[in-house]
């Protein structure tokens, strides 16, 4: 994919990308790895809850880093949101994979 | 979009932090009351100013208050479409009765929770909650509004916007953005260290609000990072990233059959009546394991999971008092036989964790000079967000009133509102509380309203006052509110006094630190306000003589 440039007269519009990649996009690929990390720590072996808290403690952080470089990116927000989104898919899926191969 | 890191970090610093800070602002204050919500009901509830007690025996008190709860009916009718056949008139089927009490609880809440014959969704239950007198059994009334744990600590976390949880989102986000202006402050700053010993109060106005800034926001960074993200991660497997109740509901399932199978009985109902042995037998049994593990203690959170059916369990938690964590060492019992069925493991290490990062963001345990830390916190968050606004004012007053753009005379009178104006309205609900007649009908409402009614007041207040700000001087509102405040929190404590008869020198010789507390504090922010109302109007008139045009004089 590559990032699409919004012309430089429409600043409001590319605060709004960014910032919609940064909260929204950040979201989605935290709620993919939480997903994914759960379940993976259940397969190996976790008790269901420990993993949900671990998995969330540590997707809030990651949160926080996509977040604060999503804004700092100097990428384009086009790009921003496909690897936000695309990887939060990926993720996610990954996660419903290793639930069907438990229970 | 942005020439170099530390310029985003700036951008997002100031924009996000201007914007979420008003809610940030309503987090961290009603946060810091929240450390002493069970002190601030006493206060409201006159009729619970008595000293905190022990969970009650089940069988003489808790079971008759138990028996007597049943769902509220507006609950009952508002389930009604989603259930198939009509709502039965008594409701039986218990899922569960539970209480929960620390070592500040003089009153004690019970919960009970029922499951609906033909709910579509089987996990719809409907549920009540109810306060009883753990001395007797005797039954509050539950329209008295719990000032401190019923609506200062909802609004910390959800700003009582309780519509699809809309508040908790809200909050959630801003907490997000509070440690993203904790990261990018510390990133525009880079002399740390020395933050900590600036502060030159002296200095021009700008420069000495962004000292406090600064100092208030690194002393106290650990806390507020910690909060802010303990604070996330407390509802973030129930609200923010659900995923045990969507996407990996299935693994939910199979734990919850691997627990029951650690238990010993069947996940869910039998069908199969059954009656209840005696709790207190249960109850006592556990505390003997407890002091045989040599940690003897108070019961914290008492359970009864399907009574009447033959899969009901009791479990018995032990009270953190001494402990970070809320609750533990918990045991089960066979409801109708009274037979141990499991002692819960030693936690493992990731939910030691879990309790150590939750308990020490709740409190519950015993620790009154950690207690009062919290406070000066919480407060400390309060004055660095609301001097980041005075800062974003300063810095643009003048440029704005030569363009004669209105920008930082909306901010300025939002800041107003969300500093003293706040401070107004948790003091207005303090003062309705003692002014509002005993027997008012939804007595609790009518305190809500004045809450936001002076809230509200204070904005209009501070929009009104607020036409000197767009030519470069200070707004008036923030000196006349300051005085509003002094004169509110002297009224609280004062009429306090008049109608329970609870005055300080009665409290304080008692011992009875909830009120005397309260009091005491009311007092001194009476004080504090005063003298900031006195120290503006000094500034203000020594403006006026050095000749500022129109503004301040113009209102003096």
């Amino acid at each position: 994919m590559s990032a699409t440039p919004v012309p430089a007269s429409h600043p409001r519009l590319r605060i709004a990308a960014r910032t919609g990649a940064a909260v929204l996009g950040g979201y989605a690929f935290t709620w993919g790895f939480i997903a994914a990390c759960t379940a993976l720590a259940v397969k190996l072996g976790m008790d269901f809850h420990d993993a949900e808290f671990l998995a969330s403690a540590l997707g809030l952080l990651l949160f926080l880093a996509v977040f604060l470089g999503t804004v700092a990116s100097r990428r384009g927000a086009l790009l921003l949101w496909g690897v936000l989104l695309g990887g939060g898919a990926l993720l996610a899926a990954a996660g419903s994979l290793l639930q069907a191969s438990i229970a | 979009m942005f020439h170099s890191f530390r310029q985003a970090m700036a951008w997002l610093h100031t924009w996000f932090g201007l914007v979420l800070g008003f809610v940030l602002m309503a987090a961290f204050f009603f946060g810091a009351l929240s450390v002493f919500d069970r002190e601030i009901d006493r206060w409201a509830i006159p009729a619970t100013r008595f000293e905190p007690q022990p969970m009650p025996s089940f069988e003489k008190v808790l079971r008759p208050a138990f028996e007597r709860l049943q769902p509220p009916p507006e609950m009952v009718e508002a389930m009604r479409p989603r259930v198939d056949g009509p709502m039965p008139e008594r409701f039986d089927r218990i899922a569960y009765w539970s209480a929960y009490t620390t070592h500040r609880d003089p009153v004690l809440a019970i919960y009970a929770g029922w499951e609906v014959p033909g709910a579509r969704n089987p996990d719809e239950q409907l549920y009540a909650v109810g306060t009883i007198d753990p001395r007797d059994g005797t039954p509050l009334p539950d329209d008295r509004l719990k000032i401190g744990s019923g609506f200062f600590f909802p609004l910390h976390y959800g700003l009582t916007l309780d519509w699809k949880n809309l508040g908790i989102w809200i909050v959630g986000f801003s907490a997000l953005v509070m440690l993203a202006a904790l990261v990018s402050g510390v990133v525009m700053h880079r002399k740390l260290f020395r933050e900590l010993f600036t502060f030159r109060p002296g200095k021009a106005r700008l420069r000495s609000a962004l000292d406090l800034h600064n100092l208030t926001g690194v002393v106290a960074l650990p806390f507020h990072f910690f909060f802010a993200f303990t604070g996330l991660v407390i509802f973030s497997a129930t609200y923010y990233f659900p995923l045990g109740h969507t996407q990996l509901h299935e693994l939910h399932e199979l734990h919850e059959q691997h627990e029951a199978a650690a238990l010993g009985l069947p996940h869910g109902r039998s069908g199969v009546p059954a009656g209840l042995a005696n709790v207190d037998a249960m109850v006592g049994e556990a505390q003997r394991r407890w002091e045989a593990r040599g940690m003897a203690g108070d019961v914290g959170f008492l359970v009864l999971q399907h009574v009447g059916d033959a899969n009901g369990y009791v479990s018995v938690y032990r009270a953190g008092t001494d402990r970070i964590a809320l609750v533990g060492q918990g045991i089960h019992f066979k409801a109708d036989t009274g037979a141990l069925l499991r002692e819960d493991p030693p936690a493992t290490p990731v939910a030691r964790v879990a309790e150590f990062l939750t308990g020490l963001h709740l409190q519950h345990f015993r620790h009154w000079l950690l207690r009062w830390l919290y406070v000066f916190g919480g407060l400390m968050g309060a004055v660095c967000i609301a001097t980041g606004f005075v800062f974003f004012v300063e810095k643009r007053k003048r440029q704005h009133a030569r363009v004669g753009s209105q920008g930082v005379r909306i901010v300025d009178a939002l800041a107003v509102t969300t500093v003293t104006g706040m401070v107004l309205a948790a003091l207005g609900i303090l003062v309705a509380n003692r002014l509002l007649p005993e027997a008012l009908p939804g007595r609790g409402d009518w305190e809500r309203f004045a809450f936001w009614g002076t809230w509200a007041l204070a904005l209009v207040h501070a929009g009104w006052r607020s036409a000197p700000v767009a030519r470069g001087l200070p707004n008036p509102a923030w000196r006349e509110q300051c005085w509003a405040i002094a004169v509110l929190a002297l009224a609280a404590a004062v009429l306090n006094w008049i109608t329970t008869g609870d005055h300080l020198l009665r409290t304080l010789a008692a011992g009875y630190w909830p009120v005397a507390g309260l009091d005491l504090a009311l007092l001194a922010v009476a004080a504090i306000a005063a003298a900031a109302g006195h120290r503006l109007g000094r500034r203000a008139e020594a403006a006026a003589r050095i000749g500022a045009h129109g503004g301040e004089a113009a209102h003096a």
